[in-house]
């Protein structure tokens, strides 16, 4: 007997409490039979779903998972089913970009009194992952070799603008008065030598504005430590602004004490600038200079650039190689991952108390830097950004291993863009992409 | 009179040494601009010149930021423990830095003090440390100011000078002259002394300072740009901080170790929800503490080897250098 003829594939299915678990055992007392494969799993709601839940099946040997709930309308909590479609269609589109197998990823709606349809998903899907044969490719690193990268060219700083340094005595001139008049307690804004907190309106000759400011200062509203210190104005770029947009809606900042200085940039020299729609601040309550460089708005159109590139470039190199090769492409990047956690400290949107990384009573995410350790992390990392991520590129700039975060980034906004029309901190009124639901979502991938 | 090598010859040599079933490790080209210690598929792939260190540190060769420990297995009231202790092959790291090789030996004394860690000695055994003196410096580096500088030869084994299209070889151990034996050959050239960073802080005064200032408003105030990564940590070659975790099921699984870093808030979050620790200030304390005079007190060496790798990771621009400076500053 040839090894394939003996394999036998390991099915988890992630089930609703209330119709499909009901819909499986009808089969059952019925005397409907349908392969032995499958190894259920009983939750209370399809929207009560952790999609690491997934991942961990399938790390644990399972060659294919289903989720299956209440058909739309049928939900027993009203619309949990709605929010598990909407979350799993961006979750789809991540796991593609890792270069999981999406033939052994499934989702069903199943009633209680469709005993005969769970007969015979059942028996589908086990007929399709005994064709595909055991799921080796995971976490599998050999399946992808790297082109030798070029020696380091030493890249010219790019040449300060001209009109940088009238913006810098111009932002200086802001915070002494906002200062000087106690309309706040500190400016949060860049010096020499990175982050500077001026509390003092003679101190604010610190304050610079040149091609190092790159950094993206909004992510010290969410430290205690500068809470402490009262009041806070905040100098940003107008691609920081886009943060705010969130965390507002978010109810992570007060814009009625918050103080926003925003500075017109026409780009720190990375790369995301090449592709920046927001050169001009929109929302800032001070605004400093004025760029050519105008922001076109809430369009959903995609981004158009500078000397023809387009910001999805990158991403669209990767999606042209097979899933296998992308899921080594990941596995060796993920490889240098020291879990030293800089991406999640940096971005301005990962401000939990506790981030579910530092749970350890049980553990949810392993903290070892191991195949399974790592893409736990940087999956968890990317979902809960999933139209939340503003594309500051902080994370990216800030991973001393190179690992090139923005791709999964710009994978969860380009599915939002796609499926949803939707981009995060640009619209203050639109409704936030996940925690939100519309009948009219798509399910072409649910049967 | 000195011995030297082609840069050919010694890329031919470490062919021969990875044939042999030895791990090299030395600096590489990962992607344009970062360069890192790594395990060397090829000797090709090691990259001489265009960088000043690696953004990553050779201590992960030898104390791996994931290890295992053991593996357990339980049934009824049985517990089976596999050791996870496995061989490990002999290995040379090829061009390190001075500063990477320098932490090693200050490494050892923690790692062999209450408790001889065999995980780490075992792989430490295993290492023959090939140094590559620094031909140049950034304004991250202060190795002058903790008593090294770009040709210290502290925790080498072999010492490299480069002299262009050859280097030339000074073997300080048996274990070094093991490698090079017969290898180089003899000539007049040898490398001239080098100048490295002009020295930036007095250890001695910092240490004074910190035991002197426990409860300084300096601790807030210098530390408010801190975002409580570990990037600094987790890249420096001499901090050591671990953490063991069980990871499995109740049945079975592998008790392993993890790096783990004083920056983080967990580090010292007790069980009751207290936090000795409460926030960055004291948190960045602590680090200069175990450095400058923790450390010193107990090994009679400064914990840092002075290579700006915190400097350089930091993606606020923050690091050891930048706290040192206002410390000395505020003196």
């Amino acid at each position: 007997m040839s090894e394939v003829s003996k394999f036998e594939p390991k099915i988890v299915a992630y089930v609703c409490n209330w119709c499909t678990y009901l819909g499986a055992d009808l089969a059952g007392t019925t005397r409907l039979e349908y392969p032995a494969n499958v190894r259920i799993v009983r939750l209370p709601c399809t929207g009560r779903i952790d999609f690491n839940l997934l991942v961990k099946a399938l790390e644990i040997g399972a060659d294919a998972v289903l989720v299956s709930g209440c058909h739309p309308g049928d939900c027993h909590y009203t619309a949990g089913n709605y929010h598990a479609r909407r979350r799993w269609m961006l979750f789809r589109e991540l796991l593609d970009t890792l270069g999981f197998d999406l033939r052994r990823i499934h989702f069903t709606w199943i009633s209680a009194a469709e005993g005969r349809k769970w007969q015979e998903e059942i028996t589908r899907i086990t007929e399709e992952t005994r064709k595909l044969g055991p799921y080796r490719e995971l976490y599998q690193k050999n399946g992808f070799r790297r082109p030798p990268a070029p020696l380091p060219s030493a890249k010219p700083p790019a040449p300060a603008k001209s009109d940088m340094a009238a913006q810098e005595q111009q932002l200086r001139e802001t915070c002494t008065r906002l200062l000087t008049d106690r309309t706040v307690q500190v400016v949060i804004g860049y010096g020499a030598g990175g982050p500077v907190f001026i509390r003092r309106a003679e101190d604010a000759g610190k304050l610079v504005w040149n091609m190092d400011c790159q950094a993206n200062l909004t992510t010290y509203l969410k430290r205690k430590e500068i809470q402490r210190l009262g009041k806070a104005a905040v100098v940003v770029k107008g691609c920081d602004e886009r943060g705010l947009v969130i965390l507002e809606k978010e109810s992570q900042i007060d814009r009625q004490t918050l103080r926003v200085v925003g500075m017109a940039c026409e780009g720190m020299g990375q790369p995301k600038c090449d592709t920046c729609e927001v050169h001009q601040p929109r929302f800032a309550d001070e605004i400093i200079g004025e760029t050519a460089d105008v922001a076109p708005g809430f369009s959903p159109a995609p981004a158009t650039l500078k000397g023809g590139a387009t910001a999805t470039q990158p991403l669209d190199t990767l999606m042209q190689m097979s899933p296998a090769e992308r899921m080594s492409f990941w596995a060796q990047e993920f490889e240098r991952c020291v879990k030293c956690y800089a991406c999640r400290q940096v971005c301005p949107l990962c401000y939990c108390e506790r981030c579910i990384a530092d749970k350890n009573r049980p553990v949810a995410i392993d903290t070892s830097a191991t195949p399974k350790g790592n893409f736990a992390w940087h999956i968890t990392r990317a979902f809960h950004l999933a139209g939340r991520c503003v594309g500051c590129g902080e994370c990216t700039r800030a991973c001393p291993a190179g690992i090139p975060l923005e791709l999964l980034n710009l994978t969860m906004a380009r599915a939002a863009e796609k499926h949803f029309a939707y981009r995060a901190g640009m619209d203050p009124q639109a409704e936030p992409l996940i925690g939100s639901y519309a009948l009219t979502d798509k399910e072409d991938f649910i049967r | 009179m000195s011995e030297i090598l082609t840069k050919a010859g010694l890329r031919e040599l470490a062919k021969e040494w990875i044939a042999q079933g030895k791990v090299v490790a030395g600096p590489v080209q990962v992607k344009p601009g970062l360069v890192l210690y790594a395990a060397l598929a090829s000797a090709d792939d090691m990259v001489w010149e265009g960088f000043v260190r690696p953004a990553n540190s050779a201590k992960e060769l030898v104390f791996p930021r994931h290890e295992l420990l053991c593996r357990y297995r339980t049934e009824g009231n049985r517990v089976e423990l596999t050791n996870g202790g496995a061989e490990v092959p002999a290995q040379i790291l090829l061009g390190v830095r001075p500063c990477d090789a320098a932490a090693l030996p200050i490494l050892d004394h923690v790692f062999n003090w209450d408790y001889r860690d065999d995980s780490y000695n075992r792989r430490r055994e295993a290492t023959t440390v090939v140094t590559l003196a620094c031909a140049s410096y950034d304004e991250s580096c202060f190795c002058t100011s903790v008593g090294l500088g770009p040709q210290a030869e502290r925790g080498s084994d072999v010492m490299l000078f480069d002299l262009g299209e050859e280097v030339e070889v000074r073997c300080l151990t048996d274990k070094g002259r093991a490698l090079f034996a017969g290898k180089t050959q003899t000539s007049q050239r040898t490398a001239p002394p080098a100048k490295g960073p002009e020295p930036r802080f007095s250890p001695q005064r910092i240490k004074q300072f910190v035991d002197e200032h426990f409860t300084s408003p300096l601790w807030q105030d210098d530390t408010l740009a801190c975002l409580g990564c570990g990037a600094c940590a987790y890249n420096c070659p001499t901090c050591h901080c671990f953490d063991i975790v069980d990871e499995g099921n109740g049945q079975h699984g592998e008790r392993v170790r993890n790096w783990d870093s004083c920056q983080f808030a967990q580090f010292t979050l007790h069980a009751s929800g207290h936090n000795p620790r409460p926030d960055q200030g004291s948190r960045q304390r602590q680090r200069v503490l175990h450095k400058f005079s923790i450390y010193p007190e107990k090994f009679g060496e400064i914990l840092c080897t002075g290579c700006g790798n915190c400097t350089r990771n930091c993606p606020e621009g923050q690091g050891m250098l930048t706290l040192l400076r206002g410390i000395e500053h505020a003196l």
